[in-house]
């Protein structure tokens, strides 16, 4: 069960620097030429899939991270 | 992105959005709350934003986006086996195509026969900066969203 103080600061509510700002960790992120940590996903028929499985079907894939806002 | 999702889409390349969370929540697009929310807004982004490719969906709590620096628009390159070999802390269409261009040589020149070892580079991009494309799509998301963004840079 996803801890609620998690949920609630990774989906802040305002785009405030002290809200926002925790959250920019790209220096942080994995290194290039290692494998990386997988996760479930889910596809928007409810499915569940992994990114490793998604990145199996192809040499490469571009993986663009975001949301409608 | 999503032209170059079909640009390269016959020479092996994939292209997924992966969705997850939002950044900057507003009256219509407030924060995520259920994951039933967080599927309604990916498919409004299928539907009103016209993203074409595949979109994936993290868990509320954003256990993949946060493994891999959790920034706002960010695009990653994996191999087949999982490895990345690009990443960009901001979304750039010429970058990411100039990426799958060296990366598909790369491709070419194992085939060939060159023995090729990997090696790491740093490189500065440059984007184009569209401010008012920016604010219209905040927009979208409520007047919240546009003044909060404008506090926040101006």
């Amino acid at each position: 069960m996803p801890d609620a103080d998690l949920l609630n600061a990774y989906n802040y509510d305002s785009f405030v620097p002290e809200k926002f700002m925790p959250w920019m960790r790209f220096d942080e992120s994995p290194p290039l030429g290692e494998r990386t940590p997988d996760f479930p996903l889910w596809r928007l028929d409810g499915g569940e899939t992994s990114l490793a499985q998604t990145l199996r079907g192809h040499a490469y894939t571009v993986v663009e991270f975001g949301s409608f806002t | 992105m999503n032209e170059i999702a079909d640009r390269y889409r016959d020479q092996g390349v994939g292209a997924v959005f992966l969705y997850t969370h939002e950044a900057h929540p507003g009256e219509i697009y407030p924060r995520l709350t259920s994951m039933a929310q967080k599927f309604s807004n990916a498919r409004d982004l299928r539907d009103k934003l016209g993203v074409t490719r595949s979109i994936l969906v993290d868990a509320l709590d954003g256990a993949c986006h946060r493994a891999y620096g959790s920034m706002p628009n960010m695009t990653w390159i994996f191999n087949k086996s999982g490895v990345p070999v690009y990443k960009s802390d901001w979304t750039d269409a010429a970058s990411v195509e100039n990426a799958l261009q060296y990366f598909l040589d790369v491709k070419r020149r194992r085939r060939s026969g060159a023995r090729l070892a990997p090696f790491h580079v740093e490189r500065l991009d440059y984007r184009t900066q569209d401010r008012e494309g920016f604010y219209a799509g905040l927009d979208r998301n409520g007047p919240k969203a546009v003044s909060e963004f404008r506090a926040a840079f101006g």
